[in-house]
């Protein structure tokens, strides 16, 4: 008899350390989001690590300097880095456009931009008038076509303005790849889930910037929150330079905004 | 049996009301939890989203351990350039406070490559303002150097100008040819 109480006692000691121990390892994970190592990466977006994120009053833009970017692909690397997209698919790119004196236009992107630009292009033989690099990734609309056509509710936006894929619910019917204006999804040959580039979503709620955005060297990319006044893309929105967005008849309202892009950026 | 007259409605409307029992219990089992929190979509899935790994961790902790090329980097004209895009995501390198792999260092043939990547006069797209381009190989033929010369041999990778400078002040030249 005494035997099994001991037992009984052992057993509810077990217990009460395990929860114990639970409690002060989920207490730890909520004050320390990334694991300890995540205090040594400061924090790039400020006020992103406040006590509570308040999801339904935070706003973010992502601008494009198109006057800036030298088709480095740094972040395309990133980027397939980051979500090991899988070969051939692309969350974002990097396209040459090339103008001649007789308005064409000419527009390449080998491998995305991936292995760079190491070649200018010989193919064509025209005096070139204009030639520019112009980065593409998700424009995450305010009225994303995407989203409406979804017959499932997997993709939505979220109350702070990301249009998100949801991967569990995906059915993978593709619809979405056929509404979306800017070609930026893509259906993952292995999860068979539509895919797309989510400006980094789960860096941006840790306080850091987009892959892409860190990586890139000269500053083409900006990302920032619209709530603080002291951030960039803020200063830029509410300055007098001219911005463009992509497609603007379609009416799709996107966050992503063009610096310095011709009118045959498509 | 003689049914009464107005038999087929009862059954009608019994029907119905197993009809939209049977559909209430078909949609609370399959509508997902969070269905409908913020919209018509599930509300988890977006903590799901947050919660992916982080993989490039920026520069802070490659600089907390190999101080001597942070030195470097920082005070270089490549400040700018991440360390992950040369060298690998982080987690690659570190997990839990503990090495787990050797990320690449460039050598050779794959310096060049990945120089003219960014300084490569050829690509008429880059904007001059923004960055400093080369043609390869007259930039050799003008700094009297041999054509197999890497990049590398005076420019250093973090900071492509300190030994050039240095050289410059040697020698008590004047700074840029």
């Amino acid at each position: 008899m005494a035997k099994a109480e001991s037992k009984l006692d052992r057993e509810r000691r077990v217990f009460i350390k395990k929860v114990l121990e639970g409690t002060v390892a989920g207490s730890l994970l909520l004050v320390l989001p990334m694991g300890a190592d995540g205090q040594k990466i400061p924090e790039q977006i400020p006020g992103m690590r406040d006590e509570k994120y308040r999801i339904a009053e935070q706003k973010f833009a992502f601008i494009v300097d198109i006057t800036r970017c030298i088709g480095c692909g740094s972040c395309c690397v990133a980027d397939k880095r980051e979500f090991r997209v899988p070969d051939g698919h692309y969350r974002t790119w990097v396209e040459r456009y090339l103008k001649d004196f007789d308005d064409n236009v000419y527009v390449d992107s080998p491998n995305g931009g991936l292995d760079g630009y190491q070649k200018p292009r010989v193919d064509i033989d025209v005096k070139v008038r204009d030639t520019f690099f112009v980065p593409k990734l998700c424009n995450m609309c305010k009225e994303a076509p995407c989203v409406q056509v979804c017959p499932v509710g997997a993709t939505f936006t979220t109350p702070d303005g990301f249009v998100l894929v949801d991967r569990k619910h995906c059915v993978g019917c593709a619809y979405c790849l056929q509404a979306c204006p800017y070609s930026v999804r893509f259906l993952n040959p292995k999860s068979r889930v539509a895919e797309k580039c989510t400006w980094c979503y789960h860096r941006v709620r840790k306080g850091l910037l987009p892959a892409c955005v860190h990586v890139c060297p000269t500053g083409a990319r900006k990302f920032g929150s619209l709530k603080d006044e002291n951030s960039e893309v803020y200063k830029i929105l509410h300055g007098p330079g001219v911005l463009t967005v992509l497609k603007k008849e379609m009416g799709t309202w996107p966050a992503l905004y063009y610096k310095g892009a011709r009118r045959e950026v498509v | 049996m003689q049914s009464s007259y107005n038999s087929h409605v009862k059954r009608i409307a019994a029907g119905l009301i197993v009809a939209a029992v049977v559909g209430f219990l078909f949609t609370k089992l399959l509508t997902p939890e969070s269905f409908g929190v913020y919209g018509h979509y599930r509300a988890d899935a977006i903590s799901e989203e947050a919660d992916r790994e982080i993989r490039h961790w920026t520069n802070t902790p490659c600089f907390s351990c190999h101080a001597y090329e942070a030195n470097l980097h920082k005070n270089g004209l490549h400040k700018s350039i991440s360390c992950e895009f040369c060298h690998g995501p982080y987690t690659d390198h570190v997990r839990d406070g503990k090495k787990i792999g050797a990320l690449p260092v460039r050598k050779g043939d794959d310096i060049k490559t990945l120089c003219l990547r960014c300084h490569n006069q050829a690509i008429q797209a880059r904007p001059a303002k923004v960055i400093k381009t080369v043609t390869m190989p007259e930039h050799l033929f003008k700094q009297r150097v041999r054509l197999t010369h890497l990049c590398n041999q005076c420019h250093h990778v973090h900071a492509p100008l300190k030994y050039i400078k240095r050289a410059n002040e040697i020698v008590g030249m004047l700074e840029g040819n």
